[in-house]
């Protein structure tokens, strides 16, 4: 039942209410003196929308080409299934519907089946020539047979070109066969030699699946449904047995995937994963769906496993090796245990990072890789090790990127045997101009020194010094005072000028974005790295701690 | 070993079955002294002497703790630690922590490669302790540090067995969000194999008078608060340098009252 323009309408009704006479659209008063024990819901097409979606993903058991049916008419609702490559799993397309019959039976689903060669022919079949338990299965010769005694709005037309067809004595598909196309089309439009043209092929209509499609699949049916975690878990192995089988046929291994879990209620949950680098190692994936087992809700019980592949990478066989490791001894057991060996480090590793990536998200585990920059905040910043980069908070877009080729290496230092940067003989010192060295430092280093924390952004602290060039003699900073003992500086950073659109932390843009680093010594041997930003005048300019050093 | 292995009867002729009460003493020493992974030594005497073994053990699990206002930000117990895992065996190096903070040329000064890190960042203290436990299951590390606040002493304990297990070892940087955290957790009792206290302390007077003004080379009051199997120690060294090798500061002429009275009273200075 619905409300419109302050009348209540009828929106859908069921079996019996047709046979009493009612039509959708009646107004409620009227309906209720026909059938006065009539019991009315309110209408929710929100709920009806998802629960169509919900019952398409169900659908997508029997092929991952699925998607939900929406007409404007509302009645005629339904789902499309795409069977060409699955159906022979089930034993062909009768048994395909006749399972799917049943099952919808099972949740008092009324359906009106039907399979046909294209989208056009299925559709109008089953609203216009299945009934329940008699399902549409014509032969691929018999198809256009069976089309034709359908009315004309089996063709999926709207309201007035169907009327503009009745008008004319057109009632039947099947009459409008001979007729020149383009006769059609000049009386009404388009729609009718499209809808034609599609149901008889010539026109093709791709399915636009419900959700990505995957690659490989893998299902498991089970003639009882389970709920026990223990079952689930067990099942999973085998699903991940099944795929890893498949997938080193191929000579692949699995980046992303998805396992869905079908419900005898028809609803469908899913775990979604994603590896570091390829993987079809059985145990290493059945280890990162357990992890999330607990997210899934098996409901009343699960009939059906699907794992799906969505993107897979070449994987060779002699990068696989899996080196698993048991889970530590209880305590007082025996910790005898033979040493695995280096072979498959750089596995465990890549399994170490695909746990943790699916529990934090593959953003939250970085490299510190260095970059060409005399500002601090970019010379070193945190790289996701899935490739995009995330900068600190003040990007520039014209931020240097890193020296194709050659790679970058912090400061000095030989290659670590796990360095993926080349070594460069040098790297840029610091300052935009010159660093003024009159007071430089004891046993002076070729770079000066860097703190071992940075604080992103720089916390602004309130300074006190005696003269404009000075560092400070005290300083207060997170509502501590602190008194300066010892100083060195300062080291002039300038911006980096030739960068386009350089904002070098200096929200003011005034211009002026010059810092001058400090290394200050507090009374209790605490060490800082100040810096004035901008020149000393008026107005006066303000200081911040960028970091601390060890 | 178990009993049913001791009650056997293939000894060899002539010698005595050893009795249960051995096996359990062997089985006890067993727990005792866990099996062992190595040391890695600082290279410095007096520090090593106090160590069992003769330096850090590894396949361990080791407490850092900073002092005053760095128990929040805790930079002297990175240098630490930057310095430590200079000196292990090249290898990959998973670190955890709340606040992405960490500065690679800062870690390279004290002898730690940036590029061996994996960085994890991660909210909350029970996400770094899994994150913790693993890294301690994955043995192609060499090792893990975890800047955690809370940590019972059951997980820590849990986090003991696995690095024992795998040989990974562990660095737990202990970092609160802020004196009054920091004042209820210090206290709790600990499973670390070794736990430090690492505290910046004034650098070293430089001669020169017309330099005073300037840092000399920088220290750390390094407290050795906990050791299985050694006793409590307290040393004051040169910061960890590009080398990652700590030296004892020689003694100092006309500047004891500092050292002095950090010795007496170190937690005091922060009120």
């Amino acid at each position: 039942m619905t409300a419109s323009g302050g009348r209540r309408l009828l929106a859908a009704l069921n079996p019996a209410a047709i046979k009493a006479g009612l039509a959708p659209g009646m107004p409620l008063p009227d309906a209720l003196s026909f059938v006065p024990g009539l019991m009315t819901v309110p209408a929710d097409p929100a709920a009806d929308t998802a629960a169509l979606t919900r019952l398409a993903e169900w659908c997508s058991r029997y092929s991952p080409w699925t998607a939900p049916d929406f007409q404007a008419g509302g009645d005629s609702d339904g789902v499309k299934i795409e069977i060409t490559g699955s159906a022979h799993l089930w034993g062909g397309e009768a048994a395909l519907v006749a399972d799917l019959s049943r099952r919808l039976s099972r949740q008092n689903i009324a359906h009106r089946l039907a399979v046909a060669s294209t989208l056009g022919i299925a559709w109008a079949l089953a609203r216009h020539a299945a009934d329940a338990g008699a399902p549409a299965l014509p032969a691929p010769e018999d198809e256009r047979a069976a089309l034709a005694p359908l009315p004309v709005e089996a063709l999926r037309l709207d309201l007035d070109t169907v009327q503009g067809l009745r008008r004319v004595g057109l009632r039947h598909v099947g009459e409008l066969y001979p007729m020149p196309r383009d006769a059609l089309a000049r009386r009404f439009g388009d729609a009718v030699a499209r809808r034609l043209d599609q149901a008889f092929g010539d026109l093709p209509e791709p399915l636009s699946p419900l959700g990505e499609t995957p690659s490989r699949r893998v299902r498991l049916s089970f003639a009882e449904p389970i709920a026990d975690p223990a079952d689930l878990a067990r099942a999973i192995e085998r699903l991940v047995e099944d795929l890893a089988a498949r997938l080193a046929r191929e000579g692949m291994g699995a980046r992303r995937l998805a396992l869905g879990f079908h419900r005898i209620d028809s609803r469908v949950e899913h775990i979604r994963l994603g590896t570091a680098r390829p993987s079809r190692d059985p145990r290493h994936l059945a280890k990162l769906f357990a992890a999330k087992l607990d997210t899934v809700d098996p409901g009343l019980g699960v009939e059906d496993m699907i794992l799906a592949v969505f993107a897979a990478d070449p994987l060779p066989p002699e990068q696989l090796v899996s080196h698993f490791r048991d889970p530590p001894p209880q305590a007082g057991e025996d910790v005898r245990r033979t040493s695995g060996g280096q072979v498959g480090a750089s596995s465990d590793i890549a399994f170490l990072l695909d746990r943790l990536g699916n529990r934090f998200g593959l953003d939250a585990i970085s490299h510190i890789e260095p970059r060409q920059s005399h500002i601090p905040e970019r010379a070193s910043i945190f790289v996701p090790i899935n490739g995009s980069p995330h900068p600190p908070a003040a990007r520039a877009p014209g931020l240097p990127p890193p020296l194709a080729g050659e790679g970058l290496q912090f400061a000095t230092g030989e290659a670590n045997s796990l360095s993926r940067l080349a070594s460069i003989k040098s790297s840029p010192a610091s300052g935009g101009g010159s660093p003024r060295r009159s007071r430089g430092q004891v046993g002076a280093s070729a770079k000066p020194p860097r703190p071992v924390r940075l604080f992103r952004p720089p916390e602004p602290i309130e300074a006190q010094w005696v003269l404009p060039d000075d560092p400070p003699f005290r300083f207060t900073w997170r509502r501590r005072q602190h008194r300066v003992r010892h100083a060195d500086g300062p080291e002039r950073i300038a911006e980096e000028w030739w960068i386009e659109g350089d904002a070098a932390a200096d929200p003011r843009g005034s211009g002026d974005h010059i810092r001058d680093y400090y290394r200050v010594e507090d009374e209790e041997g605490r060490r800082f790295w100040l810096y004035r930003d901008g020149l000393p005048g008026d107005p006066p300019p303000r200081w911040f701690v960028h970091g601390l050093f060890a | 070993m178990s009993f049913s292995q001791v009650m056997r009867d293939d000894f060899p002729e002539g010698m005595p079955r050893p009795g249960p009460l051995a096996a359990l003493r062997e089985r006890i020493r067993h727990i005792e002294q866990p099996r062992s992974h190595g040391v890695l030594p600082f290279g410095v005497a007096a520090i090593d002497r106090a160590l069992p073994g003769g330096g850090l053990a590894l396949g361990a699990v080791h407490e850092i703790l900073g002092q005053g206002g760095d128990e929040e930000d805790g930079a002297a117990a990175c240098g630490f630690i930057a310095g430590l895992l200079a000196r292990f065996r090249p290898g990959p190096v998973l670190w955890c922590l709340k606040r992405p903070d960490l500065y690679g040329p800062g870690l390279l000064a004290h002898g730690l490669d940036p590029a061996r890190l994996v960085v994890l960042a991660a909210p909350r203290d029970e996400d770094i302790l899994w994150a913790v436990e693993e890294g301690l299951c994955a043995p192609g590390l060499v090792a893990v540090v975890g800047e955690i606040g809370r940590l019972s002493l059951v997980a820590g304990r849990r986090l003991q067995l696995a690095a024992e297990h795998s040989g990974v070892t562990a660095f737990l940087l202990r970092r609160w969000r802020n004196s009054e955290e920091a004042a209820r957790e210090r206290e709790r009792p600990s499973a670390a194999v070794t736990r430090w206290r690492i505290a910046a302390i004034p650098a070293r007077d430089i001669d020169d008078p017309r330099l005073r003004h300037l840092i000399g080379t920088p220290r750390w009051w390094v407290e050795l608060l906990r050791c299985r199997g050694g006793v409590p120690a307290k040393w004051e060294v040169e910061v960890a340098d590009a080398t990652g090798h700590v030296r004892l500061s020689p003694e100092l002429a006309g500047r004891p009252a500092a050292a002095q009275r950090l010795a007496a009273e170190p937690r005091l200075r922060f009120g």
